[in-house]
């Protein structure tokens, strides 16, 4: 550089929560597909549920009624939502991160402005379902004894139990969701594949292990213990592991063609 | 002179691949520089380190003062369009004309709503179902609406027709005019934007070989015709660019002539002609036009 050049410097950055708040934003954009359109396809599940527990109910009384609504206690119909909310996380990185990389976002702002925006959908999805989980109860199960929000796996506590099962249950998927998209990013699919064979090899040697030691009785005992609320507050361990692990491997990543 | 880019021995590698190789240069503030080069020459990869979005290798790069890798300061004042940019799922045009402004402070909406008409871009239409010239078009308008101080094009016209890129060219001088800043543009179609260019770099293989002010480029090379021997009688000694003959006619393209030469030549009677910018790449290049043009 000869001394006749002088440099151009940049002015100083917006400031930091305006940078990530704007990141988090990009997640909201398009509202009709990040909170439209899970709830409907939630409702359509609710409206053949709620057709099965009618025709159970037409066709059952007395002790067998009881039974049925016994047994839906193990619905499964909620799973959906949290399987999509995997999906929204692993896009989130897939498109919308090359997307924010386009507009001169840093990884840094993108990655902590989406997170932001996943704990916002948690509360507001975890809050949705609780609320649901109440009128379900109110209702004597939608008036047919039909179960889909106080399902066993999230438990029939306080509100603030109930509240933290759900909120806890989104925030895991959508970590856990980023997390591997952030993998595929960085490694491409050897990064996944690697990701897969650590997991396989861990539950081989735990069931191993519980099957060596003859202790498959107490790890149902734990469960069993734990209730719904303690098991889900060991979700928290990987989420968090999950959500520190993004962070560093998209810190180093570029969006590939 | 004020630079904006300070680049120093960058060098990029994939594995055993070098796309980047030991470039060195530096870019000044409100110009037209044209980024040229083959395809896989190392052009998008370039780009990419100076918007921070790949990590180099080795060496160093500063722009506006600064590393633009993870720097919010450096990166708010940068626009980085290139032709395989991906978009959110389900995303219109819309969608990005409302988040870009977020962004970019100097966004100008009017201006965008302009070009939107300009192109005749359905701005309600998911992305995925827009054509490649529209698509194209989405991130032409996002480059020149955003006013970015350091705007980069990378080939940003794929899919768009001739009067579609003509509208681009022009409204890009038109607002460059009134809002100076600089504009790095990577194409091959050079002839199409050589009269925009005001800087060129030219990248062949990994490596800067040409990295001149446009006009003393074009300057730099004649082409001499005229009847062979008086033709060869002229030339020899010269650095010989290129050379084509029919019969015992022959046109020859050689390095830079002084005032009294091209006199010289004019009383042999032999004819000058200017050589065009994408003539001159390709020869330096070392490739044929054919060669150039169908890389993109």
């Amino acid at each position: 550089m000869t001394t006749m050049t002088s440099i151009h410097t940049a002015p100083a950055a917006r400031p930091a929560s305006t940078r990530i708040w704007n990141a988090a934003r990009l997640q909201f954009t398009n509202a009709r597909q990040a909170i439209g359109l899970p709830w409907l396809i939630l409702t359509i599940i609710f409206l053949a549920n709620l057709a099965i527990w009618l025709i159970l109910y037409a066709s059952t009384s007395g002790q067998d009624r009881a039974d049925v609504s016994e047994g839906l206690q193990y619905s499964g119909a909620t799973s959906y939502i949290f399987v999509y909310m995997l999906v929204v996380a692993i896009q989130a990185i897939s498109r919308t991160f090359p997307y924010a990389l386009g507009l001169s976002v840093t990884r840094r702002d993108f990655y902590l402005g989406t997170s932001v925006a996943f704990v916002l959908f948690s509360f507001i999805y975890g809050g949705g379902l609780t609320l649901l989980s109440y009128i379900e109860e109110w209702t004597g199960g939608w008036g047919v004894g039909g179960r889909m929000f106080t399902a066993v796996y999230y438990g029939s506590g306080p509100v603030w139990q109930r509240m933290f099962v759900f909120v806890a249950l989104f925030l895991f998927f959508f970590f856990v969701g980023m997390a591997s998209a952030t993998l595929y990013v960085r490694w491409r699919a050897a990064g996944l594949l690697t990701l897969g064979g650590v997991f396989l090899a861990i539950i081989v040697a735990f069931v191993g292990l519980a099957t060596w030691t003859k202790s498959w009785g107490q790890v149902g005992e734990w469960f069993a213990t734990s209730g719904p609320v303690g098991v889900v507050a060991w979700t928290l361990v990987p989420t968090v592991l999950a959500g520190a692990a993004g962070y560093f491997i998209l810190r180093r990543a570029t969006p590939k063609n | 002179m004020t630079s904006v880019i300070d680049a120093r021995g960058v060098t990029k590698s994939f594995g055993s691949v070098t796309a980047v190789n030991d470039v060195s240069f530096t870019v000044e503030e409100n110009r037209i520089y044209g980024l040229l080069g083959r395809n896989g020459a190392g052009k998008t990869t370039l780009m990419q380190l100076l918007t921070g979005q790949d990590f180099a290798t080795s060496g160093s790069i500063e722009v506006f003062g600064a590393s633009p890798v993870e720097n919010a300061a450096v990166l708010q004042q940068l626009c980085f369009i290139k032709e395989s940019q991906r978009y959110p799922d389900n995303f219109t045009p819309r969608h990005v004309f409302a988040t870009a402004p977020w962004f970019f402070s100097e966004w100008d909406a009017e201006f965008a709503e302009r070009l939107v008409g300009d192109f005749r871009l359905p701005v309600n239409r998911p992305i995925k179902k827009l054509s490649r010239g529209q698509l194209s078009a989405v991130g032409v308008i996002v480059g020149l609406a955003s006013r970015a101080p350091l705007t980069f094009f990378d080939e940003p016209y794929l899919g768009l027709d001739a009067v579609a890129r003509q509208i681009f060219y022009d409204r890009l001088l038109e607002d460059y005019g009134e809002h100076p800043r600089t504009v790095i543009l990577s194409t091959h179609l050079i002839d199409e934007v050589s009269e925009l260019l005001e800087h060129v770099l030219v990248i062949d293989d990994g490596r800067v070989i040409i990295d001149q002010d446009a006009d003393e480029l074009r300057e730099s090379a004649t082409t001499v015709s005229g009847v062979k021997s008086t033709v060869d009688e002229f030339v020899r000694g010269r650095e010989i660019l290129h050379r084509t003959g029919i019969g015992g006619l022959t046109s020859v393209t050689v390095s830079g002539l002084t005032a009294s030469e091209r006199r010289a030549a004019a009383g042999q009677s032999l004819e000058l002609s200017p050589v065009s910018l994408q003539q001159l790449i390709v020869r330096r290049t070392g490739s044929t036009e054919k060669e150039f043009e169908q890389s993109a």
